[in-house]
């Protein structure tokens, strides 16, 4: 059974783009259009692996990202950012929220800046899930 | 006791009368002719010289002269025989204490150097009187001294410009301070130039204004104005000036001067790094922007690949409809950052803004149609023909009009019957569009974001300059832009433009 790779982003051009490569390669591609309904499918699917995006209306992936790796079940999950901001500003982000309180986390298994080759972002997977 | 000089050339004399004085325990001192008489008072200082008048030689008139020169304290009595009064008037001429006749009674002597003793009392009283005042004055000039060249020195070492005139504006302290600012030297302005050669008229007024009020209180809050420095140069200051008054009467006026110069220098160049920091900005949103379409680009690119390799036409048609739809977002970026970016002044002409508002709806519907948004047109026949810039109006309300049905299409809620009103009006010179949505509305947080570069909650949809580009236009039309909104309720923008009549 082919692994199951959730895509989360806002800009169904992106989702397109992804879900092309993914069956491409074969992984089972499942498609959430913002922060708030990826955790519900993060829930639902349990994902092998989980592309996201950083800038989203309703729960930005900043969040979402930070929500995922304080959660016990969820933490084990691998995650590629795959964003048109830059890798050190999201670590930023993520940094200054630890500062005001928040948990230590991990930085993401890869992080990919937009626009990314279509073969990249497959090398990358493959690097992550096999 | 005092100490007396006795001058008699008869020798029994001088004998007996020191012999008596001495028992009335005075210092007694004696002479046998004038000029050792001279002699003895140079060397002993007697507080009183006792001379006879009649001597050999020098006589007693003439003694008294020259002690009188040596000494004019020293008390001189003079010892007359008879027959010698003249003489002895003549004696007081010469500034002679006293007389006393020959032969001497113990008291007629008793009582004149009683006198003579007493005016040397008053004398040695007065002088101390007198040394002591000149003490006194010496040290008040002092200290006058020393206050009047610490406050030179105060004023000269402030770094504010001070000058100050006289009751006749008179210029009478002009600091280095000022020599800074009005570039006059302080020579060239004491008692040279009047106040209102040096002042502008502002301050000036202000002044006079004073001395007309009488104001003693006389306090002027600081004010900036802009004084002209000797080259001509035009200076901004900070001024503060009062009249000084002594007494309820007008001494003369103080006014102090701030350089505002580096102030200014600075504010300049905090605006110019903020505007540089807004660009900065812009740049890195314009280029997120850009990095977003190019991946739409490449996204299209893999997909028309797909397509041709496997001969698939459904991949070939969504990769094509997706490169399509990344050349209109880059058009309508290039289009918003060029009209943004761009100076531009309303361009008036004869339109009928109903048409505009019309023609909206029309490009619209399509749109709308496909996303179940109902297009309601609320025109107010009345308008008529007006004056205004139709392309620029036409833009602004293309804009709302997308930002409207977007918001419908970005519910949540899909029980409601979305719609989209545009509605126009017109209130003697102004002309109003209201664009209402019943869609997703804003939350307060949106709101305030809502007129910043880059910032759009469509995600990749939006370029995040739309509603920056409308308010520019606006703006430029000398008109308004008003919102509303309620999360969850709908949002409603309104646009006011002044025209004018055709």
């Amino acid at each position: 059974m082919s692994k199951k790779v959730l895509v989360v982003d806002d800009d169904p051009d992106v989702r397109l783009f992804s879900v092309n490569v993914l069956e491409e390669n074969g992984y089972t591609p499942i498609e959430a259009t913002d922060g708030e309904e990826g955790m519900k499918f993060v829930k639902k699917e349990k994902p092998d692996l989980i592309l996201l995006d950083v800038l989203m209306p309703k729960e930005s992936g900043v969040r979402l990202y930070r929500n995922l790796k304080t959660d016990a079940a969820l933490k084990k999950i691998p995650v590629i950012m795959l964003s048109g901001i830059a890798r050190k500003s999201f670590l930023r982000s993520q940094k200054v929220l630890t500062q005001f309180g928040g948990a230590e986390i991990p930085e993401p298994d890869a992080y990919l800046e937009k626009p990314v080759e279509p073969e990249e972002l497959a090398k990358t997977i493959k690097k992550v899930i096999g | 006791m005092s100490k007396i000089l006795l001058i008699d050339d008869e020798e029994d004399n001088v004998r007996v009368l020191a012999m008596s004085l001495r028992s009335d325990d005075y210092e007694v001192v004696t002479a046998y002719n004038g000029e050792e008489g001279l002699e003895v008072f140079q060397k002993e200082s007697p507080d009183i010289v006792l001379t006879d008048i009649k001597m050999p030689g020098m006589d007693g008139i003439e003694v008294l002269g020259k002690i009188k020169a040596l000494d004019p304290d020293a008390e001189v009595i003079i010892i007359t025989g008879h027959g010698d009064i003249d003489n002895a008037i003549e004696s007081l001429k010469y500034g002679a204490s006293d007389f006393i006749n020959k032969p001497i009674r113990d008291e007629a002597l008793s009582v004149a150097l009683g006198r003579a003793e007493d005016k040397l009392e008053i004398k040695r009283k007065l002088k101390e009187y007198t040394d002591n005042l000149e003490s006194r004055v010496k040290a008040a000039t002092a200290e006058l001294r020393r206050q009047s060249s610490f406050l030179t020195k105060l004023i000269r070492s402030s770094n504010d410009g001070i000058v100050a005139t006289d009751k006749d504006l008179n210029i009478v302290v002009f600091n280095p301070g000022a020599e800074r600012i009005f570039g006059h030297a302080r020579s060239d302005v004491i008692g040279k130039i009047k106040m209102d050669d040096l002042y502008p008229s502002e301050i000036e007024d202000i002044l006079e204004n004073e001395k007309a009020r009488q104001n003693i209180a006389g306090e002027i809050p600081w004010k900036e104005t802009m004084i002209t420095a000797k080259d001509g140069t035009r200076i901004p200051v900070r001024f503060a000036g009062t009249l000084l008054y002594e007494e309820k009467q007008m001494m003369g006026s103080v006014a102090f001067f701030q350089d505002l110069r580096e102030i200014k220098r600075l504010e300049k160049e905090l605006l110019l790094s903020e505007r540089l920091a807004a660009v900065g900005q812009t740049v890195a949103g314009l280029a997120h922007c850009i990095k977003n379409i190019l991946h739409g680009f490449k996204g299209g690119m893999y997909l028309v690949d797909i397509g041709i390799k496997k001969d698939n036409s459904n991949k070939l048609r969504d990769g094509w409809k997706m490169i399509k739809r990344n050349i209109t977002r880059t058009s309508d970026l290039a289009m918003d950052l060029l009209s943004y970016s761009k100076e531009r002044e309303a361009e008036y002409e004869e339109c009928d803004p109903n048409d505009i508002a019309d023609e909206i709806c029309e490009l619209l519907k399509d749109t709308a149609q496909e996303n179940n948004v109902e297009i309601i047109k609320d025109f107010n026949p009345s308008i008529g023909e007006v004056s205004m810039d139709a392309r620029a109006t036409y833009r602004a309300l293309l804009n709302l009009m997308s930002n409207a049905i977007d918001a419908c299409v970005f519910d949540a809620d899909t029980d409601k019957n979305w719609q989209v009103s545009l509605k126009t009006a017109r209130e003697n010179s102004i002309v109003k569009f209201e664009i209402a949505d019943n869609g997703m509305g804003m939350s307060d947080e949106v709101k305030e974001k809502l007129f910043t570069s880059f910032f759009s909650t469509k995600g990749h949809r939006g370029t995040g300059l739309g509603l920056l580009v409308t308010r520019k236009l606006v703006e430029e039309h000398k008109g308004k832009i008003e919102v509303t909104s309620q999360v969850g309720k709908g949002t409603a923008f309104t646009i006011q433009l002044p025209v004018s009549e055709t």
